[in-house]
Protein backbone atom coordinates (compact mmCIF):
# COMPACT_ATOMS: atom_id res chain seq x y z
CA UNK A 1 0.00 0.00 0.00
CA UNK A 2 2.82 1.95 0.86
CA UNK A 3 4.58 1.66 -2.53
CA UNK A 4 0.92 2.18 -4.16
CA UNK A 5 0.99 5.94 -2.56
CA UNK A 6 4.47 6.86 -3.35
CA UNK A 7 4.17 5.80 -7.16
CA UNK A 8 0.73 8.08 -7.23
CA UNK A 9 2.85 10.85 -5.49
CA UNK A 10 6.27 10.44 -7.64
CA UNK A 11 3.38 10.44 -11.24
CA UNK A 12 0.71 13.41 -9.81
CA UNK A 13 2.50 15.93 -11.32
CA UNK A 14 3.12 13.90 -14.95
CA UNK A 15 -0.96 12.80 -15.04
CA UNK A 16 -1.65 16.21 -14.04
CA UNK A 17 0.18 17.61 -17.26
CA UNK A 18 -1.67 15.01 -19.09
CA UNK A 19 -5.15 15.54 -17.74
CA UNK A 20 -4.64 19.17 -19.05
CA UNK A 21 -3.01 17.75 -22.39
CA UNK A 22 -6.29 16.16 -22.41
CA UNK A 23 -8.96 18.97 -21.93
CA UNK A 24 -6.92 21.15 -24.04
CA UNK A 25 -7.04 18.97 -26.84
CA UNK A 26 -10.63 18.19 -27.23
CA UNK A 27 -11.44 21.69 -26.26
CA UNK A 28 -8.96 22.99 -29.61
CA UNK A 29 -10.37 20.53 -31.15
CA UNK A 30 -14.29 21.23 -30.31
CA UNK A 31 -13.46 24.62 -30.68
CA UNK A 32 -12.35 24.44 -34.53
CA UNK A 33 -15.54 22.46 -35.37
CA UNK A 34 -17.66 25.44 -34.01
CA UNK A 35 -15.70 27.50 -36.74
CA UNK A 36 -15.85 24.77 -39.07
CA UNK A 37 -20.07 24.33 -38.26
CA UNK A 38 -20.66 28.30 -37.61
CA UNK A 39 -19.70 29.38 -40.89
CA UNK A 40 -22.02 26.24 -42.28
CA UNK A 41 -19.28 25.06 -44.03
CA UNK A 42 -19.67 21.08 -42.49
CA UNK A 43 -21.20 20.51 -45.37
CA UNK A 44 -18.65 21.91 -47.93
CA UNK A 45 -15.91 20.76 -45.57
CA UNK A 46 -17.16 16.79 -46.30
CA UNK A 47 -16.96 17.79 -49.90
CA UNK A 48 -13.67 18.86 -49.94
CA UNK A 49 -12.57 15.68 -48.03
CA UNK A 50 -14.46 13.42 -50.42
CA UNK A 51 -12.45 15.40 -53.41
CA UNK A 52 -9.18 14.58 -51.70
CA UNK A 53 -7.33 11.63 -52.61
CA UNK A 54 -7.84 8.43 -50.44
CA UNK A 55 -4.43 8.30 -49.03
CA UNK A 56 -4.73 12.05 -47.87
CA UNK A 57 -8.09 11.46 -46.61
CA UNK A 58 -6.09 8.31 -44.25
CA UNK A 59 -3.42 10.27 -43.09
CA UNK A 60 -5.82 12.82 -41.89
CA UNK A 61 -8.09 9.97 -40.48
CA UNK A 62 -11.55 11.42 -41.68
CA UNK A 63 -12.65 9.15 -44.37
CA UNK A 64 -15.97 7.93 -43.57
CA UNK A 65 -16.65 10.50 -41.32
CA UNK A 66 -19.26 13.29 -41.95
CA UNK A 67 -18.21 16.17 -40.55
CA UNK A 68 -20.81 18.04 -40.25
CA UNK A 69 -21.97 16.29 -37.25
CA UNK A 70 -20.05 16.88 -34.33
CA UNK A 71 -20.32 12.97 -33.71
CA UNK A 72 -18.20 12.69 -37.12
CA UNK A 73 -15.78 15.29 -36.63
CA UNK A 74 -15.25 13.87 -32.86
CA UNK A 75 -14.74 10.12 -34.72
CA UNK A 76 -12.15 11.74 -36.85
CA UNK A 77 -10.19 13.44 -34.41
CA UNK A 78 -10.37 10.67 -31.55
CA UNK A 79 -7.56 8.91 -33.68
CA UNK A 80 -5.21 11.22 -32.00
CA UNK A 81 -7.17 11.25 -28.82
CA UNK A 82 -6.27 7.56 -28.46
CA UNK A 83 -2.56 7.97 -29.61
CA UNK A 84 -2.23 10.48 -26.56
CA UNK A 85 -3.78 7.83 -24.48
CA UNK A 86 -1.79 4.87 -25.89
CA UNK A 87 1.78 7.02 -25.69
CA UNK A 88 0.34 8.04 -21.79
CA UNK A 89 0.16 4.32 -20.80
CA UNK A 90 3.09 2.63 -22.91
CA UNK A 91 5.48 5.45 -21.06
CA UNK A 92 3.80 4.37 -17.92
CA UNK A 93 4.32 1.09 -18.19
CA UNK A 94 7.93 1.09 -19.21
CA UNK A 95 8.76 3.93 -17.26
CA UNK A 96 7.34 2.94 -13.51
CA UNK A 97 9.48 -0.28 -13.36
CA UNK A 98 12.16 0.47 -15.06
CA UNK A 99 12.75 4.24 -13.33
CA UNK A 100 14.01 2.53 -10.53
CA UNK A 101 17.26 1.14 -12.10
CA UNK A 102 17.64 4.04 -14.02
CA UNK A 103 17.54 6.02 -11.12
CA UNK A 104 19.77 3.50 -8.91
CA UNK A 105 16.54 3.03 -6.06
CA UNK A 106 16.03 -0.54 -6.97
CA UNK A 107 18.53 -1.34 -4.51
CA UNK A 108 16.80 0.87 -2.16
CA UNK A 109 13.37 -0.76 -2.58
CA UNK A 110 14.40 -4.30 -3.01
CA UNK A 111 16.37 -4.64 -0.08
CA UNK A 112 12.68 -3.83 2.08
CA UNK A 113 11.07 -7.04 2.80
CA UNK A 114 9.11 -7.41 -0.04
CA UNK A 115 9.10 -9.43 -3.02
CA UNK A 116 9.41 -8.57 -6.57
CA UNK A 117 6.25 -9.98 -7.55
CA UNK A 118 4.65 -7.74 -4.47
CA UNK A 119 6.41 -4.81 -5.60
CA UNK A 120 5.61 -5.25 -9.51
CA UNK A 121 1.85 -5.84 -7.88
CA UNK A 122 1.53 -2.93 -6.46
CA UNK A 123 2.82 -1.02 -9.65
CA UNK A 124 0.83 -2.50 -11.45
CA UNK A 125 -1.84 -1.13 -9.19
CA UNK A 126 -0.99 2.06 -9.28
CA UNK A 127 -0.39 2.56 -13.02
CA UNK A 128 -4.19 1.34 -13.23
CA UNK A 129 -5.34 3.70 -11.04
CA UNK A 130 -3.72 6.43 -13.57
CA UNK A 131 -5.28 4.68 -16.41
CA UNK A 132 -8.48 5.16 -15.17
CA UNK A 133 -7.96 8.38 -13.86
CA UNK A 134 -6.67 9.34 -17.21
CA UNK A 135 -9.58 7.49 -19.12
CA UNK A 136 -12.35 9.20 -16.77
CA UNK A 137 -10.94 12.89 -17.97
CA UNK A 138 -10.90 12.15 -21.57
CA UNK A 139 -14.93 10.87 -20.75
CA UNK A 140 -15.44 13.64 -18.82
CA UNK A 141 -14.20 16.16 -21.05
CA UNK A 142 -15.42 14.77 -24.48
CA UNK A 143 -18.62 14.60 -23.13
CA UNK A 144 -18.84 18.30 -21.49
CA UNK A 145 -17.37 19.52 -24.69
CA UNK A 146 -18.56 17.55 -27.76
CA UNK A 147 -22.51 18.18 -26.34
CA UNK A 148 -22.52 21.85 -26.86
CA UNK A 149 -22.36 21.01 -30.44
CA UNK A 150 -24.20 18.03 -31.31
CA UNK A 151 -27.55 20.16 -32.04
CA UNK A 152 -29.22 17.37 -29.90
CA UNK A 153 -27.96 14.40 -32.05
CA UNK A 154 -26.99 12.06 -29.03
CA UNK A 155 -23.05 11.65 -28.68
CA UNK A 156 -22.88 10.28 -25.14
CA UNK A 157 -23.26 6.56 -25.82
CA UNK A 158 -20.75 6.59 -28.77
CA UNK A 159 -18.33 8.51 -26.88
CA UNK A 160 -18.84 5.80 -23.65
CA UNK A 161 -18.15 3.32 -26.49
CA UNK A 162 -15.38 4.63 -27.66
CA UNK A 163 -13.58 5.36 -24.32
CA UNK A 164 -14.17 1.68 -23.45
CA UNK A 165 -12.07 0.38 -26.66
CA UNK A 166 -9.66 3.41 -25.63
CA UNK A 167 -9.42 2.06 -22.33
CA UNK A 168 -9.01 -1.49 -23.77
CA UNK A 169 -5.56 0.02 -25.80
CA UNK A 170 -4.67 1.73 -22.81
CA UNK A 171 -4.62 -1.54 -20.70
CA UNK A 172 -3.07 -3.46 -23.59
CA UNK A 173 0.14 -1.06 -24.59
CA UNK A 174 0.74 -0.66 -20.28
CA UNK A 175 1.38 -4.42 -20.58
CA UNK A 176 3.63 -3.92 -23.55
CA UNK A 177 5.39 -1.01 -21.51
CA UNK A 178 5.68 -3.34 -18.57
CA UNK A 179 6.71 -6.25 -20.08
CA UNK A 180 9.34 -4.35 -21.98
CA UNK A 181 10.88 -3.15 -19.00
CA UNK A 182 10.34 -6.57 -17.16
CA UNK A 183 12.08 -8.69 -19.19
CA UNK A 184 14.98 -5.81 -20.81
CA UNK A 185 18.46 -6.46 -20.29
CA UNK A 186 18.56 -3.03 -20.56
CA UNK A 187 15.91 -1.09 -18.66
CA UNK A 188 17.16 2.32 -19.68
CA UNK A 189 15.87 1.72 -23.01
CA UNK A 190 12.69 0.26 -22.30
CA UNK A 191 10.72 3.78 -22.84
CA UNK A 192 12.46 3.92 -25.93
CA UNK A 193 11.83 0.60 -27.50
CA UNK A 194 8.31 0.75 -26.20
CA UNK A 195 7.37 3.75 -27.50
CA UNK A 196 8.89 2.87 -30.96
CA UNK A 197 6.39 0.07 -30.98
CA UNK A 198 4.28 2.37 -30.14
CA UNK A 199 5.22 4.44 -33.04
CA UNK A 200 5.45 1.85 -35.88
CA UNK A 201 1.99 -0.12 -34.80
CA UNK A 202 0.19 3.62 -35.50
CA UNK A 203 2.01 4.01 -38.79
CA UNK A 204 1.03 0.35 -39.81
CA UNK A 205 -2.38 1.50 -39.41
CA UNK A 206 -2.41 4.17 -41.16
CA UNK A 207 -0.53 2.30 -43.91
CA UNK A 208 -3.71 -0.14 -43.54
CA UNK A 209 -6.28 2.71 -44.58
CA UNK A 210 -3.91 3.78 -47.35
CA UNK A 211 -2.68 0.84 -48.93
CA UNK A 212 -6.59 -0.92 -48.85
CA UNK A 213 -4.79 -4.17 -49.37
CA UNK A 214 -3.08 -5.18 -46.53
CA UNK A 215 -6.44 -5.27 -44.33
CA UNK A 216 -5.52 -8.62 -43.18
CA UNK A 217 -2.92 -6.91 -40.68
CA UNK A 218 -4.71 -5.04 -38.64
CA UNK A 219 -4.68 -8.01 -36.73
CA UNK A 220 -0.93 -6.33 -35.96
CA UNK A 221 -2.25 -3.26 -34.96
CA UNK A 222 -3.82 -2.53 -31.64
CA UNK A 223 -5.15 0.99 -33.73
CA UNK A 224 -7.34 -0.70 -35.48
CA UNK A 225 -8.80 -3.14 -32.88
CA UNK A 226 -11.51 -0.56 -32.22
CA UNK A 227 -11.32 1.48 -34.99
CA UNK A 228 -13.62 4.70 -34.27
CA UNK A 229 -15.17 4.04 -37.86
CA UNK A 230 -15.95 0.57 -36.68
CA UNK A 231 -17.38 1.24 -33.19
CA UNK A 232 -19.99 4.28 -34.16
CA UNK A 233 -20.97 2.77 -37.35
CA UNK A 234 -21.04 -0.90 -37.48
CA UNK A 235 -21.63 -2.34 -34.23
CA UNK A 236 -20.02 -1.32 -31.74
CA UNK A 237 -16.38 -3.08 -30.03
CA UNK A 238 -15.62 -6.39 -31.85
CA UNK A 239 -15.05 -9.08 -29.93
CA UNK A 240 -12.73 -11.31 -31.24
CA UNK A 241 -10.72 -7.80 -30.92
CA UNK A 242 -11.82 -7.63 -27.12
CA UNK A 243 -10.36 -11.09 -26.56
CA UNK A 244 -6.92 -10.61 -28.45
CA UNK A 245 -6.51 -7.50 -26.58
CA UNK A 246 -7.04 -9.71 -23.00
CA UNK A 247 -4.83 -12.16 -24.77
CA UNK A 248 -1.87 -9.82 -25.24
CA UNK A 249 -2.20 -8.43 -21.93
CA UNK A 250 -2.09 -11.28 -20.22
CA UNK A 251 0.94 -12.90 -22.62
CA UNK A 252 2.58 -9.54 -21.21
CA UNK A 253 1.90 -9.48 -17.57
CA UNK A 254 2.77 -12.97 -17.29
CA UNK A 255 5.98 -12.06 -19.49
CA UNK A 256 6.56 -9.05 -16.86
CA UNK A 257 6.10 -11.43 -13.87
CA UNK A 258 8.08 -14.38 -15.41
CA UNK A 259 10.76 -11.49 -16.68
CA UNK A 260 11.50 -9.37 -13.45
CA UNK A 261 11.15 -11.95 -11.49
CA UNK A 262 14.25 -14.22 -12.97
CA UNK A 263 16.76 -11.53 -14.18
CA UNK A 264 19.59 -10.30 -12.44
CA UNK A 265 18.39 -6.48 -11.38
CA UNK A 266 20.99 -3.30 -12.77
CA UNK A 267 22.27 -2.06 -9.59
CA UNK B 1 24.55 -20.03 14.67
CA UNK B 2 25.97 -18.51 11.49
CA UNK B 3 24.24 -15.54 10.30
CA UNK B 4 25.68 -15.74 6.77
CA UNK B 5 26.97 -18.87 5.27
CA UNK B 6 27.89 -18.35 1.60
CA UNK B 7 28.30 -21.90 -0.04
CA UNK B 8 30.44 -22.12 -3.47
CA UNK B 9 29.14 -19.02 -4.72
CA UNK B 10 29.81 -18.31 -7.84
CA UNK B 11 28.14 -15.41 -10.25
CA UNK B 12 29.60 -14.69 -14.06
CA UNK B 13 28.75 -11.94 -15.76
CA UNK B 14 29.07 -13.19 -19.23
CA UNK B 15 32.82 -13.63 -19.17
CA UNK B 16 34.54 -10.26 -17.05
CA UNK B 17 33.41 -9.39 -13.47
CA UNK B 18 31.95 -12.05 -11.10
CA UNK B 19 33.03 -14.38 -8.02
CA UNK B 20 34.14 -17.91 -8.16
CA UNK B 21 33.36 -20.64 -5.49
CA UNK B 22 33.01 -18.23 -2.79
CA UNK B 23 32.84 -19.90 0.56
CA UNK B 24 32.86 -18.04 3.96
CA UNK B 25 30.79 -17.94 7.36
CA UNK B 26 29.93 -15.04 9.56
CA UNK B 27 29.47 -15.86 13.09
CA UNK B 28 26.48 -14.41 15.25
CA UNK B 29 27.70 -11.07 16.71
CA UNK B 30 30.45 -10.63 15.08
CA UNK B 31 32.09 -7.50 13.27
CA UNK B 32 33.09 -9.45 10.11
CA UNK B 33 35.05 -7.52 7.54
CA UNK B 34 35.01 -8.10 3.65
CA UNK B 35 38.39 -6.37 2.19
CA UNK B 36 39.53 -6.28 -1.54
CA UNK B 37 40.35 -3.86 -4.18
CA UNK B 38 37.83 -2.48 -6.56
CA UNK B 39 36.52 -4.66 -8.93
CA UNK B 40 37.53 -7.90 -6.35
CA UNK B 41 33.72 -8.82 -6.12
CA UNK B 42 32.64 -7.42 -2.98
CA UNK B 43 29.36 -5.59 -4.04
CA UNK B 44 28.87 -8.71 -6.66
CA UNK B 45 28.07 -10.94 -3.55
CA UNK B 46 26.65 -8.49 -1.22
CA UNK B 47 23.66 -8.38 -3.94
CA UNK B 48 23.45 -11.52 -3.90
CA UNK B 49 23.16 -11.93 -0.83
CA UNK B 50 20.58 -9.46 -0.98
CA UNK B 51 18.74 -10.81 -3.71
CA UNK B 52 19.45 -8.09 -6.10
CA UNK B 53 21.29 -10.73 -8.43
CA UNK B 54 20.90 -14.18 -8.55
CA UNK B 55 23.98 -17.08 -8.60
CA UNK B 56 24.77 -18.86 -11.15
CA UNK B 57 25.98 -21.50 -8.93
CA UNK B 58 26.31 -22.47 -5.20
CA UNK B 59 24.12 -20.40 -2.57
CA UNK B 60 23.94 -18.37 0.14
CA UNK B 61 22.17 -18.84 3.38
CA UNK B 62 21.08 -15.75 5.88
CA UNK B 63 19.73 -16.48 9.30
CA UNK B 64 20.16 -20.69 8.22
CA UNK B 65 17.65 -19.62 5.42
CA UNK B 66 18.13 -19.83 1.51
CA UNK B 67 18.82 -16.02 0.49
CA UNK B 68 16.89 -16.01 -2.44
CA UNK B 69 14.27 -18.77 -1.56
CA UNK B 70 13.41 -16.32 1.45
CA UNK B 71 14.31 -12.96 0.53
CA UNK B 72 11.51 -11.30 1.82
CA UNK B 73 11.31 -12.72 5.00
CA UNK B 74 15.07 -12.35 5.72
CA UNK B 75 15.29 -9.04 4.96
CA UNK B 76 12.98 -8.02 7.64
CA UNK B 77 16.00 -8.38 9.99
CA UNK B 78 18.19 -6.85 7.69
CA UNK B 79 19.58 -3.61 7.35
CA UNK B 80 21.76 -2.41 4.30
CA UNK B 81 23.92 0.58 3.32
CA UNK B 82 24.99 0.79 -1.00
CA UNK B 83 27.78 2.07 -1.53
CA UNK B 84 26.85 4.53 -3.72
CA UNK B 85 23.65 6.16 -2.07
CA UNK B 86 20.96 7.73 -4.90
CA UNK B 87 17.39 7.88 -3.94
CA UNK B 88 14.17 9.23 -4.91
CA UNK B 89 15.27 12.59 -5.06
CA UNK B 90 11.96 14.56 -5.22
CA UNK B 91 11.56 13.77 -1.89
CA UNK B 92 12.80 15.11 1.98
CA UNK B 93 14.87 13.22 4.10
CA UNK B 94 12.00 13.19 6.59
CA UNK B 95 9.54 11.52 3.57
CA UNK B 96 12.09 8.92 2.37
CA UNK B 97 13.16 7.98 5.73
CA UNK B 98 9.23 6.82 7.00
CA UNK B 99 8.83 5.49 3.36
CA UNK B 100 11.94 3.36 4.49
CA UNK B 101 10.25 2.28 8.00
CA UNK B 102 6.65 1.79 6.39
CA UNK B 103 8.02 -1.51 4.92
CA UNK B 104 8.86 -2.65 8.75
CA UNK B 105 5.87 -3.91 11.07
CA UNK B 106 6.83 -1.24 13.72
CA UNK B 107 7.24 2.09 14.70
CA UNK B 108 10.91 3.58 13.86
CA UNK B 109 9.37 7.27 14.47
CA UNK B 110 11.57 7.29 17.85
CA UNK B 111 15.03 5.48 16.17
CA UNK B 112 14.80 7.70 13.19
CA UNK B 113 15.20 10.68 15.38
CA UNK B 114 17.48 9.14 16.88
CA UNK B 115 19.87 8.34 14.63
CA UNK B 116 19.52 11.59 13.15
CA UNK B 117 20.60 13.75 16.25
CA UNK B 118 23.78 11.24 16.47
CA UNK B 119 24.25 11.67 12.57
CA UNK B 120 23.65 15.14 12.65
CA UNK B 121 21.52 14.73 9.43
CA UNK B 122 18.58 17.68 8.85
CA UNK B 123 15.28 15.51 8.33
CA UNK B 124 13.07 18.51 6.47
CA UNK B 125 15.80 19.30 3.69
CA UNK B 126 15.09 18.01 0.14
CA UNK B 127 17.37 15.13 -0.61
CA UNK B 128 18.18 16.36 -4.23
CA UNK B 129 19.89 19.39 -2.22
CA UNK B 130 22.23 17.32 -0.04
CA UNK B 131 25.94 17.06 -0.25
CA UNK B 132 27.32 13.52 -0.83
CA UNK B 133 27.97 13.20 2.54
CA UNK B 134 24.82 13.87 3.63
CA UNK B 135 23.30 11.86 1.67
CA UNK B 136 25.66 8.88 3.33
CA UNK B 137 24.25 9.79 6.37
CA UNK B 138 20.59 9.41 4.88
CA UNK B 139 21.50 6.15 3.79
CA UNK B 140 23.10 5.14 7.71
CA UNK B 141 19.41 6.24 9.01
CA UNK B 142 17.72 4.26 6.67
CA UNK B 143 19.90 1.21 7.01
CA UNK B 144 19.88 1.06 10.55
CA UNK B 145 16.20 2.44 11.32
CA UNK B 146 14.41 -0.89 11.69
CA UNK B 147 17.06 -2.12 14.32
CA UNK B 148 18.09 -4.89 12.01
CA UNK B 149 20.03 -8.02 13.30
CA UNK B 150 22.21 -8.08 10.25
CA UNK B 151 23.53 -5.21 9.19
CA UNK B 152 25.31 -5.01 5.70
CA UNK B 153 27.48 -2.27 4.97
CA UNK B 154 29.12 -1.62 1.24
CA UNK B 155 31.90 0.37 1.71
CA UNK B 156 30.06 2.73 3.94
CA UNK B 157 32.37 5.45 5.00
CA UNK B 158 33.30 7.47 1.46
CA UNK B 159 32.02 10.99 1.53
CA UNK B 160 31.94 11.72 5.40
CA UNK B 161 34.13 13.25 7.64
CA UNK B 162 36.34 11.54 10.03
CA UNK B 163 33.91 13.03 12.75
CA UNK B 164 31.37 11.55 10.66
CA UNK B 165 32.87 8.54 10.63
CA UNK B 166 33.69 8.77 14.12
CA UNK B 167 30.11 8.47 15.17
CA UNK B 168 29.05 6.21 12.93
CA UNK B 169 32.09 3.58 14.16
CA UNK B 170 30.63 4.15 17.36
CA UNK B 171 27.02 4.27 16.47
CA UNK B 172 28.16 0.46 14.78
CA UNK B 173 30.13 -0.81 17.91
CA UNK B 174 26.99 0.09 19.86
CA UNK B 175 24.79 -1.95 17.57
CA UNK B 176 27.27 -4.88 17.59
CA UNK B 177 26.65 -4.48 21.71
CA UNK B 178 23.02 -4.90 21.38
CA UNK B 179 23.54 -7.92 19.47
CA UNK B 180 23.41 -7.29 15.78
CA UNK B 181 26.21 -8.86 13.62
CA UNK B 182 27.60 -6.38 11.20
CA UNK B 183 29.23 -7.09 7.30
CA UNK B 184 31.71 -4.48 6.32
CA UNK B 185 32.97 -4.02 3.04
CA UNK B 186 35.58 -1.87 2.20
CA UNK B 187 38.81 -1.34 0.38
CA UNK B 188 40.16 0.76 3.25
CA UNK B 189 42.05 -0.98 5.37
CA UNK B 190 42.34 1.21 8.56
CA UNK B 191 38.90 1.11 9.19
CA UNK B 192 38.46 -2.67 8.76
CA UNK B 193 41.81 -2.97 11.29
CA UNK B 194 39.43 -0.43 13.89
CA UNK B 195 36.49 -2.64 13.56
CA UNK B 196 36.19 -5.95 12.72
CA UNK B 197 36.76 -9.41 14.71
CA UNK B 198 37.52 -11.21 11.35
CA UNK B 199 38.20 -10.75 7.92
CA UNK B 200 37.70 -12.28 4.62
CA UNK B 201 40.38 -11.01 1.48
CA UNK B 202 38.67 -11.21 -1.74
CA UNK B 203 40.28 -10.67 -4.96
CA UNK B 204 39.41 -11.24 -8.51
CA UNK B 205 36.38 -13.01 -7.21
CA UNK B 206 38.16 -15.41 -5.27
CA UNK B 207 38.39 -15.47 -1.41
CA UNK B 208 42.40 -15.34 -0.76
CA UNK B 209 42.65 -15.45 3.04
CA UNK B 210 39.89 -15.54 6.12
CA UNK B 211 41.54 -14.59 9.30
CA UNK B 212 41.07 -13.01 12.59
CA UNK B 213 42.40 -9.48 12.97
CA UNK B 214 44.86 -10.23 15.17
CA UNK B 215 46.54 -13.21 14.05
CA UNK B 216 46.87 -10.79 10.87
CA UNK B 217 48.87 -9.17 12.88
CA UNK B 218 50.67 -10.74 15.55
CA UNK B 219 51.92 -12.63 12.09
CA UNK B 220 54.54 -10.12 13.18
CA UNK B 221 55.68 -9.00 10.09
CA UNK B 222 58.48 -6.95 9.68
CA UNK B 223 59.62 -4.45 6.87
CA UNK B 224 63.65 -4.23 6.15
CA UNK B 225 64.91 -1.20 4.33
CA UNK B 226 68.71 -1.45 3.64
CA UNK B 227 71.34 0.34 1.88
CA UNK B 228 74.58 -1.75 1.66
CA UNK B 229 78.03 -0.48 0.59
CA UNK B 230 78.95 -2.93 -2.27
CA UNK B 231 75.91 -4.62 -3.93
CA UNK B 232 74.62 -7.62 -2.93
CA UNK B 233 73.01 -10.53 -4.82
CA UNK B 234 69.48 -11.06 -4.55
CA UNK B 235 70.03 -15.26 -3.37
CA UNK B 236 71.71 -13.65 -0.33
CA UNK B 237 68.15 -12.96 1.10
CA UNK B 238 66.33 -15.80 -0.54
CA UNK B 239 65.42 -17.32 3.00
CA UNK B 240 61.92 -18.43 4.65
CA UNK B 241 59.47 -15.95 5.37
CA UNK B 242 61.23 -13.49 3.59
CA UNK B 243 58.62 -11.62 0.79
CA UNK B 244 58.81 -9.29 -2.24
CA UNK B 245 62.36 -8.77 -2.19
CA UNK B 246 63.38 -5.99 -4.62
CA UNK B 247 67.03 -5.49 -4.83
CA UNK B 248 68.03 -2.38 -6.54
CA UNK B 249 71.85 -2.34 -6.78
CA UNK B 250 72.55 -1.17 -2.99
CA UNK B 251 69.07 -0.60 -1.89
CA UNK B 252 67.47 -4.03 -0.11
CA UNK B 253 63.67 -4.21 0.85
CA UNK B 254 61.60 -7.26 1.93
CA UNK B 255 58.92 -8.50 4.24
CA UNK B 256 59.77 -10.71 6.85
CA UNK B 257 58.16 -12.63 9.22
CA UNK B 258 60.23 -15.43 11.25
CA UNK B 259 62.69 -15.53 13.77
CA UNK B 260 64.59 -12.04 13.87
CA UNK B 261 67.33 -13.55 15.35
CA UNK B 262 68.47 -15.50 12.23
CA UNK B 263 67.73 -12.45 10.25
CA UNK B 264 69.75 -10.23 12.25
CA UNK B 265 72.92 -11.92 11.99
CA UNK B 266 72.46 -12.83 7.83
CA UNK B 267 72.67 -9.04 7.98
CA UNK B 268 75.31 -8.56 10.07
CA UNK B 269 77.32 -10.59 7.93
CA UNK B 270 77.34 -7.55 5.35
CA UNK B 271 78.34 -4.21 5.34
CA UNK B 272 75.80 -2.18 5.94
CA UNK B 273 75.30 1.77 4.95
CA UNK B 274 71.97 2.09 6.90
CA UNK B 275 69.23 -0.41 7.99
CA UNK B 276 65.72 0.82 8.33
CA UNK B 277 63.13 -1.89 10.09
CA UNK B 278 59.23 -0.78 10.73
CA UNK B 279 56.17 -2.95 11.05
CA UNK B 280 54.29 -2.98 8.24
CA UNK B 281 50.49 -1.88 8.49
CA UNK B 282 47.97 -4.33 7.69
CA UNK B 283 47.77 -2.13 4.08
CA UNK B 284 51.09 -3.89 3.39
CA UNK B 285 50.54 -7.40 4.31
CA UNK B 286 47.05 -6.89 2.08
CA UNK B 287 48.80 -5.62 -0.62
CA UNK B 288 51.01 -8.54 -0.14
CA UNK B 289 48.39 -10.80 -0.71
CA UNK B 290 46.86 -8.67 -3.67
CA UNK B 291 50.18 -9.35 -5.61
CA UNK B 292 50.95 -12.73 -4.75
CA UNK B 293 48.72 -14.37 -6.95
CA UNK B 294 49.61 -12.26 -9.85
Amino acid sequence: MNLWIREMKAHRKSLILWCIGIVAMVGASMSKYAGLSMSGSGASMNELMADMPKSLQAVMGVGTFDLSKASGYYGAIFIYLLLMATIHAVMLGANILSKEERDKTAEFLLVRPISRSQMLTFKLLAALTQLVIFNLVMLGSSILLVNPYSHGESVNQDIMLLMVGMFLLQLLFLGIGLAIAGVSRYPKRAVSISTAILLFTFILSIAIDISGNIDWMKYLTPFKYFDAKHVMYSGGLDGRFIGLTALILVGSLILTYVGYNKRDLHV
Amino acid sequence: MHVIEVNNLTKTYGSARGITNLSFQVEQGEIFGFIGPNGAGKSTTIRTLLGLIYPTSGNAKIFGKDCIQYGPEIKKEIGYLPSEVFYYDNMKVKDLLQYSASFYKKDCRKRIAELAGIMDLDLNKKIDDLSLGNKKKVGIVQGLLHEPKLIILDEPTSGLDPLMQQRFFDLLEAENKRGATILFSSHILSEVQRLCDRVAIIKEGKLIQLEKISTLQENNYKRFKLETKAPVSPDYFQLNGVNELKVEGTTVSFLYRGNVNAMMSKIAAIDLANILVEEPDLEEIFMHYYEKED
